[in-house]
Parts: C-alpha cells; structure tokens; sequence
C-alpha cells in the first residue's frame, strides 16, 4: 500500500466535501445568526429566571459548547482552506480567525479549569483558610445490604445545582434520588411507638367553631420540652403519675395562691434595693402605674439615689431585634427594668424573678454605682386555665382541665373529647403511644409562608420508600429496608493553601455624605509552610496575588464594617495566556484585514510583501496546503 | 480657494459661539454664583445647585412664574431666600398621567403646588406601600416608581427652602468632612466669627424679598429684568459672605476662581452650541448639493470642525470638572455618541469628500445632543461621584468610550443606510448614487466591528481585574456580543452574495436595533446584570419602542419599492379593473 492508494480511498472525496463544508460561509452565516438568536433568547429568558439558571442551562450546558466548538472548527477550517495567506486582507482574515478560536479555547478552560469562591473575613475573626464555591455538595454513603458496615468506595460525591423551581441536578446520586429543594423548612417533631423504655405521648385535637381553629398538638413525658405546651387561650400539660398520692396531686384543684400572701399585695412582686447600708422595697406594679412615674429617691451621707422602674415583663425574652418582650401574659419569667443614678452615674438594670438567673447591668455614663438589687417575686403557682393529661400507674389515662368558669377532672380515653371551659374548644385524645419514641422530621414551609427556615433537599432511596427531608449542613441517616444510609447535603467549600486575616476595612466615602467612594481591605496572607506572612491592600479594581491566587474585593456589609466579602479565584496561567493572546490577534487581525493594504500602500517598504491583488471568493475554490490537498483528495 | 472658504466657515461658526461676547467676562452675578456648596459628594458652585435643584423639581432650568420665564438661579434664590409662597405655586414636575389619574388629580397639568402633592392622601399611600416593597425588596409598580421620583422631588424642595440643607459652611479641618447649612454655623465657629456671615445672610435674604414684593407692582414684561438687577444687588452682599465664609476656614475653602470654570461651563453650554453649528453645516451642505453653482463645501466643512472642536472642548472642560474620564454614565454616553458621530464622519469625509457622512452625521449628532439636553429626568446631566467599582481604572477609562465610539459609527451607518433607502423608495434610478451610498456604508461599518471588537476585548480585561474572569456571558457583555454578531452575520453574507448593496443598507439600519439594545435596553428593558450602575430609571421605553416601529416601517416601505412588490400590487389592481371593465 502506498500513499497514492489514500487518494484513490473513495471516502476521500467526500472528506473534501466535508471539510469545504465545515469552513465555508454558508456555514458560518447560519451558525451567527442561529448563536445571535440564541443569545437574544437567553438574555431575555435571564431577566426572567436568573443568572444562574441561565449559566447552568445555557451558556455552560453541553450543548451551547457544543454549538461554540462547531464554530470554533468552522473558523479554523475556514482559515486552513484558505492558505496561502497572501495579502493583508487575508493576512489579516487568517489572525482573526485563529485568534477567535484561540479565545474560544481559553473560554472553555476557564469554565472547566478555574476554581473560584467567596471569602468572608472579619476584623474581629481570625485567619480564614475555607473558600465557599458557588453550589452544594452532597455526600450519600449506601448502605451495602446485610453488612452494616459502610466501605469507603461506597460513598458518592456530586455537586449540585439548584434551579429556580425547586428542582436538582443531578437528578440521582449514588442510588438515592434526589426529588426537590426547599429553602424554607423548619424541623418538627412527632411521636412513634416503639421505644424500650416506658414514655407516654399523647396526641391531642382542639376545636373551636368560634375560632374557626383546628389545631393539632403532642404531648410527651420526655423529652421535657414536649411536657407543657402553651397555646395561648392555656397550657397543655402532661404528667406521670408515679403513685396513688401524685395522681390525687395532679388531680385536685388548683390551691388559692398562697403566694400573695407572703408578698403582701404586690402582684408583680417587689425590688430590694440596698445602698449605702441601706435596704428599701419597691412595689413593682404601683411604681409603673404612678401618674408620673415619680423617680424614689434614697439620700445617704448627703448623697441621693435615684431609682426609676421602666419596664416590667412577666415572661421576658428577647424578640427579633433584641428588644425586650414579654412571650406571654403569665408569670413564667419575670422581669423588672430600672434606672439607677446617683452623683453623675447613670445605670440600666434588668433584674430577674427566677432564682439563678443574675441581674443585667449596663452603665449609661459615670462610673459604676456600688449597690444591690434583688427582685422577689411569688413562683408562678400555675398557669390559670390548663388542660393537664395523667398518666397513672398502670398507664391509664386521666385529665384535669381548669378555666375561668371552674375546675374538672376525671378518667379519659383514646377518641374521647372534653370541654375545659375555655372559649368553645374541645379538646380530643387522638391518639396514646405507651411508649413513644420521639421521631424528628424537616418539613417544608408552604409558599408564602414568612422565610424563617433553613434550606433542605429532599431524597428517596427506591420507588417503594418515603421520601425524607435531608436539612443543610445536618448529617442525616435516612434509614430504607435495605438498612442506613448516610446523607450531607452542604456547602461546597474549599481548603486554600493559605489563610487570610482581615486586619482592617476601610469604607471612605465622599466628602460629606454618606455614599461610599471605595473600600479597602487590609489583609495579611499567611503561607503556614514556610510561616511566611505578607501584608496586601486590596480594592475595587485593584486586586492582589497570593501563590496563584487573585484576591480581589467583592462586596461589603453596610450594616457591619468588620465585614468583608472577597473574591478568590484561580486559574492556570496559560488559560489567562489564551484567553489574552487571543484577543491581541483579533484585535490586530481585524485593523490589518480593513486597513492592511492602506496603510502598506502608504510604506512602501513592506508593500512588496503585503499587497498582492486579492479578490474576496477566490480561497472557497483554491487552497493548497499540501497536507489538506491529500485531504481534499487532490 | 478651498482654504478661504473653510476658513470662512469656521470663523463664521466661531463667531456664532462666541456671541454675545459678554459670555466670556466674569458674569455680575458672579460672587453670588460661585460660593461654593458642598451637595452630592462633591463641591459646587451655587450656579451649578441652582440649575441641578430646579432642573430636578421642575424638569427644565427656566420657570414660569406669573407668566414671566425665569433662570435657575432666581428661582432657586426665591426657594432659598424663600421669598415667595412656594407652597402654592405650581412648581413640582409630575408628568406620568395614569398615577395623575389614580390619585384623582388633573391628568393635563403638568406641574402641582408642593401643598396639593403632599395633601393628596392617595399619593401618599402609594408612596407608603412602595417603601414597604422597597424594605421587603419586591419589585414595584410603575406607578410607586414614579411615586418615589415624586416623593424625592418634594424631599429636595422642602430641602432648599430651608437654610441648613444648603451646606456652604466650610469644615474647620478636614478637608473631606461634612459642611454644614449657614445658621448651624456656630457647631463649628465661635459666635464673633460667625455673626458677621449670618448677618449677610440675612441682609440678602430682606433684599431679595423687598424686590420681589416690589416687583409685584411691575408690569410683567419689566418684572424678570427688575428681578434679575436686583439679584445683581445682591451681588456685594454675596461677595462678602463668600470672603467671610473663605476666612473661616482658608485651608478647606477652594482657593478664588476655583468655581469659576464651573460656572462658565453652565452659562457657555458648550453641547447645546455645538449642535446648531451642525445644523447650520447641515444646511449649508444641502445647498451645496442641491444648488449647482453654489460651492460651499468647505465652508460646510469648517462650520462643521467649529461643532466637533466646541464639542471637544466642552468634554474638556467636564473632564476638568470632574476629574475622571468622559464616558461614566448614559447621559455622557449619548454626547460622547453625538461627538463620535460627529468626528467619525468628518475623518471619512476629509479622506472621500462625499458630502453624505456630512448629511448622514449631523442631523444624529444634533438628535443625540438635543436628547441630552431635553430629558434630564432620564439623562441626568449632574456630575456626581463615581461608584467605587467605576473609580481608579485605567481599563474602564479607555472601554467604554471605545464601544461607545463603535456605537457611534454604527450610528453613522444608519444614518447613511437611511440615505440610501430614502434614495432607494424614492429616486431608485440614481444607480450612481446607491451604489456609492454602499461603499460609503461599508466603510463605515469597517470602522464599528474594529471598534466594537477593541470595545468587547478591553472589557472582558477590565472584568478580568475587575470581576476575575475575561467573559461571563452577563447581559452588557452578550448584548455587546449580539451587536457584533447582528453585523459580521450580513457582512460574511455579502461575502457569499446573499445580500448586495441594498441587504447592506437594511442591515445597517436593522442591526443597530441591536446596539440599541446593548446601550440602553440592557439597562431599562432588562434591568439585571452587573453593568447596571447609575443609570437611574427608565421611563421612555414607548417613546424608543415607536421610534423603532417607524424606523422598521421605512424599512419595509424601501424593501417593497426595491423588491417591487407596489409595482406588483398596482399590476393587480390594473389588471382587475381592466377585467371588470371588460366584463361590464
């Protein structure tokens, strides 16, 4: 066989025709037009969807790659069939085009070879070395059939995308499918017998027609948090009744609060100060309700301190913005606010009725005042209306429920429902699991609902199984009959080979207002290998290198300037080297294919080199590459 | 002879520009408009607040007031001085009909008292649920937009009628720190220093509330010319207190004739002259062409360099002003477009001496700069501070004017295309004609793909630094991309004889719905992506949208006089009527 024989290779002709094919223009005008269109589409269907839909399912899906490489070998072909490159107009045909592919090129290794992320540091935090990348990853170890144990080649790794609606790609990883996202689930909890030891649980139904309510509710002995429950109108409550005497207890009526006696009248308690060697009481509820809420004054050594209730909550907690409230209207937590001053000093004290808990003192101005609060207050004796669940001995149910209109008690059973005298609700005993074991479970927020839960991703492990709700950053065992299998669901995080420590954030902003003219970090950058620290300032525009790595500032938290958001990023040299040399060809190819031979005309020098007459269609018919000659057949 | 004659031109225009010279000396008002404000970030002369505060409530720098126009400054030192009941002159801009028609108030006015628009219980519900939206960050409705542009624009003259807001109190030391308004002056002063100053105050406040209550007496025609001496009396009292004010503080007070420049850039209004030297060169070169034995194209010519060196100049001065490059935002980017068009077809012109890119580029420039000029409600002239990821960039200085200059070009090319069409729907005889239109085109076109390429290249480098990657397919970046595309796709189609002269010239006036898209659409039709930085909001997207429509009708009208598809039609109907004809 020689190497005539390949021209006489039949296929040979159509190979030609091919690669004609592939360079021409006829190729080249629909294959723009068409990406034109696409485009036009994408950035339409991004004002929509989002940029990041967009990203996943167009301009980095397969497809449009697809379509970009097609081009890609449309302009290099297109150039290698017109060789030889004689004149400027060609010259300078033949720059652009390889300049375009050479662009082409380095954008598809950015987009399969850089890695880049979101640094979040803070002045008062120490070095950060973790990098969150855009996307979560999940982690499913299955389970592998009789044996429990789990080998490493069993567990599966896959980022994930998230697209708008709620669904995931990749749709299955490592045999458990992932059906959905929720950014808004919260946890809860139900009962399921089952459990070894001895632990009542009762689901109860309450009903008001009036209130057009229907809520459901459980009670369990432990964990303790499910022991009481209040649901505004009155607490529920469950008890074990160990003996006779307990059951009598938790069944008799309420006593008369004897507690008001021991504090005299005061209802919302009293406050002891003690200054100076000297000891008074406040009446909580009548110094707030005075007219004028006259400060009370003690004098000592010609000295006065001047004392002022503020504030009074009977079940204080903490809301949203970290201002006081009061959860309930019952005793649970009280709390007394007083302003103290004396000789210049002021303070702000928050004493609290329940032992143990210590006062809070903030100074206002001055210096500390030398003095003593203590805030006595009656222990609630019990809420005033309830409905209380006991469980006896032998595991047998009773109720007691108490209200404004009186007291009931008696024996109760599953299906059963009781009126306890609060507004029209009845209250039924759905459900009594003996021995309950506590089931906890992530459920999605319908839409709408206000955006207070954490994201979770919800996955099947085989056709026949209940899905289950897999929370974000929560290892979660999700058990199947085939036995356990181990799921996380986190971000995707990366460990750099360097840390960073934000020493300071810089916001200047412009003369006299308060919009923002730059911000500056100030970072030090600490190699742990050779404990070698540098110290960088970076800004918009101005970013800094580190071991390969682009740091560069991102964003800022105006409601925190401790804060800051930097970008790090990494790319292989020669993918930057690609992408810059290609656009100095294009560039240069483009100026010298329009105005080559003008400006060659004008130096005299190089025409003899670069003007050659030219007409634009001749390199379609005629190409002489010897190695594309033997593959066109010629 | 050639020489005299664009000499003849440009002197000509010159002398148009630089009439009346009075312009040129120090203004009488001068100590009064250039004490130095500090508003917005930056400091400014008086001038300056005036024009941006009155432009802003009012939409226009002159109001009417008892039927006699009045300048910015007057109406602002009237708002200031408050010596008028502004509370119920009709004065606040308020132009979008359907929320006019919503909240119960006379869809024909186009201005409203401050009292009417802050009684209007319905407005302010409007206005309450937008920031509401706004807190919860949903997107609002076209009508709380245009509530929010209301409620800022009574903000900003209840703002100006009170004395502290107009910050012209120097900081003791920092050269950057806050300014404060005159009668909050003793924060910062002891009381022997500042007495003086708000007795000047004072003093210019009584003088200027004696005139305008005197001139209530006057005939109409006298008033505005009684009211501007009396600013002019004013004018010692400003001096002093501007000296007063520099001596507090020397070392933070801008030195003397520091705001001059600014001043001097309002009143000579450079873009605004320089678009009537286009005009004027437009016509000239129209009877050059139209009337044989007239010869004035030089004189065209040199009328013209009078508009692009006014016009350079003038972006020399705002340069100077703001101390950062020309193109920073839509309202630069619509002059610099104007200039590009301008100065693309003057190089083209002096290399072919075509006439046509003379005709084709003016009356564009012209519509570019009246458009700057007439909507500062969505091209907001004001110089304001840059956002940080605008500042400090060598690479931004030198990519957005090269893109904008490719849209110029494109610009230039339909305007040509225009030309051509116009000559193919209605002399498609002069072949002659046609084809030299195509090849003037085509040059042109030349020039936007090696623009915009360079354009789209120096971006992608400034989003390498500046973003960390070269392209992110973001919407600017893909409309840019698109643009290119929507010119390479007719110009390889030429290559292969799909389309000849007449495809070139539709495609050139087609395509450039594209760079419309890029320049504009990006930022007001779609509103995401990076790019989308003080663009402010947008407002005119029907106004474009019809212009467009039109424009595509044109399109189509040449189309079927090329194609010849009237003639075909007209056969038709002939051949109709001679049938029933024949059959009666």
């Amino acid at each position: 066989m020689t190497v005539h024989s390949i021209h006489k290779w039949p296929k040979t002709d159509a190979t030609g025709s091919l690669l004609r094919a592939l360079g021409s223009i006829r190729l080249a005008v629909p294959l723009l037009a068409a990406i034109a269109a696409i485009l036009i589409g994408a950035t339409f269907y991004e004002a929509e969807v989002g940029s990041a839909v967009v990203q996943q399912e167009i301009y980095k899906s397969p497809w449009f790659g697809g379509l970009m490489f097609l081009l890609a070998l449309n302009l290099g072909t297109s150039t290698l069939l017109r060789y030889p490159w004689k004149g400027a107009r060609k010259i300078g045909f033949a720059i652009t085009h390889w300049g375009l592919v050479v662009i082409i090129a380095g954008s598809a290794a950015v987009i399969h070879l850089s890695v880049e992320g979101m640094m979040l540091a803070r002045t008062d935090a120490g070095p950060v070395s973790t990098l969150r990348v855009e996307g979560d990853l999940i982690e499913v170890a299955m389970p592998t059939g009789v044996s429990t144990e789990i080998s490493e080649g069993m567990t599966e790794q896959a980022s994930l995308f998230i697209k708008a609606d709620g669904s995931v790609v990749p749709s299955k990883v490592g045999g458990l499918s992932l059906l959905g996202y929720s950014d808004n689930t919260v946890n809860t909890v139900h009962f399921e017998p089952g459990s070894r030891v001895e632990n009542s649980a009762v689901r109860l139904v309450l009903k008001s027609d009036r209130m057009g309510q229907s809520l459901e509710r459980w009670l369990a002995v432990a964990p303790a948090a499910y022991g009481t429950m209040d649901i505004g109108p009155a607490e529920l409550q469950i008890v074990k009744a160990e003996d006779q005497q307990a059951l009598a207890e938790a069944l008799a009526a309420p006593a008369e609060k004897t507690a008001s006696a021991k504090w005299g009248t005061a209802k919302w308690g009293t406050v002891d100060i003690s200054w100076q060697g000297i000891t008074r009481t406040i009446d909580v509820e009548s110094s707030l309700n005075q007219a004028a809420n006259q400060p009370f004054e003690i004098n000592a050594e010609e000295k006065t301190l001047t004392i002022q209730t503020t504030g009074f909550w009977p079940d204080f907690r903490l809301d949203g913005n970290r201002q006081p409230t009061s959860a309930t209207n019952l005793l649970r937590n009280p709390a007394v606010q007083l302003r103290v001053s004396s000789e210049g000093s002021t303070e702000s004290w928050f004493v609290f009725g329940k032992p143990g808990f210590e006062p809070i003192r903030n100074l206002i101005e001055g210096d500390a005042i030398a003095l003593n609060l203590s805030y006595n207050i009656a222990p609630d004796a019990g809420p005033d209306a309830f409905f209380r669940i006991v469980v006896d001995a032998k595991n047998n149910l009773h109720y007691a429920a108490k209200s404004s209109k009186g007291f009931k008690s008696g024996q109760m059973a599953t299906g059963e429902s009781i009126t306890p005298g609060w507004a029209d609700f009845e209250v039924t005993l759905a459900e009594y699991i003996p021995n309950a074991r506590v089931e906890r479970e992530i459920v999605p927020l319908p839409k709408g609902a206000p955006e207070q839960g954490s994201p979770a991703l919800l996955v099947s492990t085989g056709e026949h199984s209940q899905p289950t709700w897999v929370g974000w950053g929560e290892p979660t065992t999700v058990e199947s009959e085939q036995g356990d299998w181990y799921v996380a669901f986190s971000p995707k995080l990366l460990q750099l080979p360097f840390s960073l420590k934000l020493n300071e954030f810089i916001v200047e902003r412009n003369e006299g207002s308060e919009s923002v003219a730059m911000w500056t970090s100030d970072v030090s950058l600490i190699d742990p290998q050779v404990e070698e620290t540098s110290h960088r300032r970076v800004w918009m525009n101005h970013p800094t290198w580190f071991k390969g790595w682009k740091i560069a500032q991102a964003a800022w938290n105006p409601g925190d300037l401790n804060q800051s958001t930097l970008q790090v990023k990494r790319e292989p040299w020669w993918v930057t080297g690609l992408t810059w040399l290609g656009s100095t060809m294009v560039t240069i190819g483009v100026a010298t294919m329009f105005y080559g031979r003008a400006v060659a005309k004008k130096f005299k020098k190089v025409s003899d080199f670069l003007d050659v007459p030219e007409t634009e269609e001749e390199a379609e018919s005629g190409p002489s590459i010897p190695l594309l000659n033997a593959l066109l057949g010629r | 002879m050639k020489l005299v004659k664009f000499t003849l031109g440009l002197c000509l225009g010159l002398l148009l520009i630089a009439l009346p010279f009075s312009q040129f000396q120090p203004s009488p008002l001068s100590p009064l408009e250039t004490i130095v404000v500090q508003q917005g970030g930056r400091k400014k002369p008086l001038d300056t607040v005036a024009k941006e505060t009155v432009a802003k409530i009012h939409g226009s720098t002159t109001h009417k007031h008892d039927g006699i126009a009045e300048d910015s400054t007057t109406t602002f030192m009237s708002l200031w001085l408050n010596s008028r009941n502004w509370n119920e002159e009709p004065f606040v801009l308020f132009s979008y009909r359907p929320l006019k028609e919503k909240i119960g108030l006379d869809p024909d006015q186009k201005h409203f008292s401050f009292q009417t628009l802050m009684k209007n219980s319905a407005l302010g519900e409007v206005v309450r649920e937008a920031h509401r939206k706004e807190l919860e960050d949903i997107d609002l409705s076209r009508d709380e937009r245009e509530a929010l542009t209301l409620e800022d624009r009574l903000t900003l003259m209840l703002g100006s009628v009170d004395d502290n807001t107009i910050a012209i109190v120097p900081h003791p030391t920092d050269p950057k720190g806050k300014w404060l308004g005159i009668s909050e002056e003793q924060t910062f002063y002891t009381q022997s220093a500042t007495a003086p100053l708000i007795a000047d105050f004072a003093v210019m406040k009584q003088m200027f509330l004696q005139a305008s209550q005197s001139g209530a007496s006057y005939p109409a025609s006298h008033l505005a010319n009684h009211l501007a001496s009396h600013l002019s009396a004013l004018t010692p009292t400003a001096a002093e207190l501007q000296a007063g004010l520099r001596n507090l503080s020397p070392q933070v007070y801008p030195a003397i004739g520091a705001m001059d420049q600014e001043v001097f850039f309002n009143h000579f209004h450079p873009f605004a002259k320089a678009w009537k030297l286009y005009g004027l060169a437009f016509l000239v070169m129209l009877l050059t062409l139209w009337v044989k034995p007239l010869e004035l194209y030089w004189s065209a010519i040199g009328l013209f360099v009078g508009g692009v060196a006014l016009q350079t100049y003038g972006f020399w001065l705002r340069m100077q002003i703001a101390g950062r490059p020309p193109v920073t935002n839509m309202y630069e980017s619509v002059i610099w477009v104007g200039f590009g068009i301008a100065a693309i077809a003057l190089t083209f012109e002096l290399i072919y001496r075509a006439k046509y890119y003379l005709l084709a580029a003016a009356p564009l420039a012209i519509m570019c700069l009246i458009l700057a000029d007439s909507l500062p409600a969505v091209l907001d002239p004001s110089i304001s501070p840059l956002v940080p990821v605008l500042r400090d960039n060598f690479w931004l200085s030198i990519h957005v004017p090269t893109i904008a200059l490719s849209y110029a070009s494109f610009a230039l090319a339909l305007g040509i295309g225009h030309v051509a069409l116009g000559s193919y729907l209605f002399t498609p005889e002069a072949k002659s004609r046609i084809q030299l239109l195509s090849q003037l085109n085509y040059r042109v076109l030349q020039v936007g793909v090696l623009l915009l390429t360079a354009g789209i290249i120096l971006g992608g480098i400034w989003a390498h630094f500046s973003w960390g990657r070269f392209w992110g397919w973001d919407p600017k970046e893909t409309w840019a991309l698109i643009a290119l595309l929507g010119y390479l796709v007719p110009l390889h189609g030429r290559l292969v004889g799909w389309i000849g002269n007449f495809g070139i010239s539709v495609a050139s006036v087609v395509a450039f719905n594209a760079v419309l898209m890029a320049w504009y659409g990006v930022n007001f039709v779609l509103g995401t992506g990076l790019h989308s930085y003080g663009f402010g909001t947008g407002g005119s997207e029907w106004m474009i949208a019809s212009v467009v429509g039109a424009d595509l009708l044109f399109v189509l009208a040449a189309t079927a006089r090329y194609k010849g598809w009237f003639a075909k039609l007209l056969g038709e109907a002939t051949t109709t009527e001679l049938s029933a004809n024949s059959s009666s």
